[in-house]
């Protein structure tokens, strides 16, 4: 069955790069997008995705925030965060808020396939940042 | 004949983005993408696209120095700066660069067509906030209004910016020397003559410099647990 999958992200170019990156994979489907906090959660609510690929800094409310929201009303439904904030802190506090999986996004072409993977079968991924400067890895 | 296009982003989800957008146009064809300022010189040198779309904030060379070194390459490249902030500084130093289009990162999926399509057709394109800004100096100086770009960095060469981006970005001379092409002393040379120009006795003070006149650029570290309407970049 196919991973149904909503991108988050205020930057239109940006989701438009998530939908070409993850098309290349048959067995994901791309089915919304949103581009604020608000509307994810909305978005998710409504359309109950299998994974939802999360942005941080976002206007009306950022993505740490509709992470929490989105793991209260639909405790199914995974979060990956996708930042540009490269930032042990970050992770932790994404982790926090119920994020299966942090990627940053300048290691995006190394990390997405197998972090989307990893989260849709609701494993966790971690993504080395700068300070922890480790190997990515995934995590129970 | 389609209108060739380079790409450079330092984010390939960025560029993945930038180039479906571009190739859904009729004509178009992005002809070669680059990860960085310096390989989007080197693809321009071996590609000749018609138009360069460069980020600004791109490791190793940034966009605007690359634009200079394009337009230096070749007066006729015809290049759009892709930049997350339209701040006067940033204008100026695009302007002073030789840049023909200036677009907002978060605005490209609405205006990089036309930017596109206004180079196509040897037009400019700037943002209307770039607009009032040229018109100002125009109205100020009975010119262009580029001339006062940037007070600090006209002391600098264009190798000397090179060398502050490379060593603000935590190189050594000796990696600032690899990557430059030179002999480790005269790197050594390089990074004495940018500290005694600008005064500076660390490369704290460097790195201050560097991301104050958007010589490289850093992201701010924010805690958006506590916020929900943060809408930093």
């Amino acid at each position: 069955m196919a991973v149904r999958i909503l991108i988050v992200d205020d930057h239109s170019v940006v989701r438009s790069g998530l939908k070409s990156l993850l098309r290349e994979r048959a067995e994901w489907e791309v089915i919304a997008e949103a581009e604020d906090g608000l509307e994810a959660v909305d978005k998710a609510g409504t359309l109950n995705p299998d994974v939802v690929v999360l942005d941080v800094s976002m206007p009306r409310m950022n993505g740490l925030a509709a992470c929490r929201l989105i793991r209260q009303s639909s405790p199914d439904c995974e979060v990956l965060i996708v930042t540009q904030h490269d930032s042990a802190q970050m992770m932790r506090e994404a982790l926090a808020c119920g994020a299966r999986g942090y990627v940053v996004k300048a290691n995006l072409a190394r990390d997405l396939f197998a972090a989307v993977e990893a989260v849709s079968q609701h494993r966790g991924f971690v993504a080395a940042t700068r300070e922890t400067a480790g190997a990515t890895s995934e995590v129970p | 004949m389609k209108l060739r296009i380079l790409l450079a982003d330092d984010h390939e989800v960025v560029r993945r983005g930038l180039c479906t957008l571009l190739q859904s146009h009729e004509g178009w064809e992005v002809c070669g993408e680059a990860k960085d300022g310096r390989e989007a010189v080197d693809k321009a040198r071996q590609l000749k696209p018609d138009v360069v779309v460069l980020d600004v904030g791109m490791p190793n060379l940034n966009g605007l120095a690359a634009t200079r070194q394009l337009v230096q390459q070749d007066r006729r490249c015809k290049v759009i700066v892709l930049t997350i902030t339209d701040s006067d500084q940033v204008i100026r130093e695009a302007l002073d660069a030789g840049a023909r289009g200036f677009v907002l990162k978060s605005d490209a999926a609405r205006d990089l067509v036309s930017a596109v399509e206004a180079l196509q057709h040897d037009r400019m394109f700037f943002t209307p906030r770039v607009n009032d800004l040229v018109l100002a100096g125009f109205l100020e100086k009975g010119h262009g209004g580029s001339s006062n770009a940037v007070p600090n960095l006209p002391k600098l060469t264009p190798r000397e910016r090179e060398v502050i981006q490379l060593l603000a970005e935590g190189k050594s001379s000796k990696e600032v020397a690899c990557v430059l092409n030179l002999s480790t002393k005269t790197a050594e040379t390089h990074r004495s003559n940018i500290m005694r120009k600008l005064g500076f006795h660390s490369i704290r003070d460097l790195v201050v410099y560097a991301v104050k006149n958007n010589i490289i650029q850093v992201q701010v570290p924010e805690h958006p647990v506590t916020q929900s309407n943060d809408s930093a970049a």
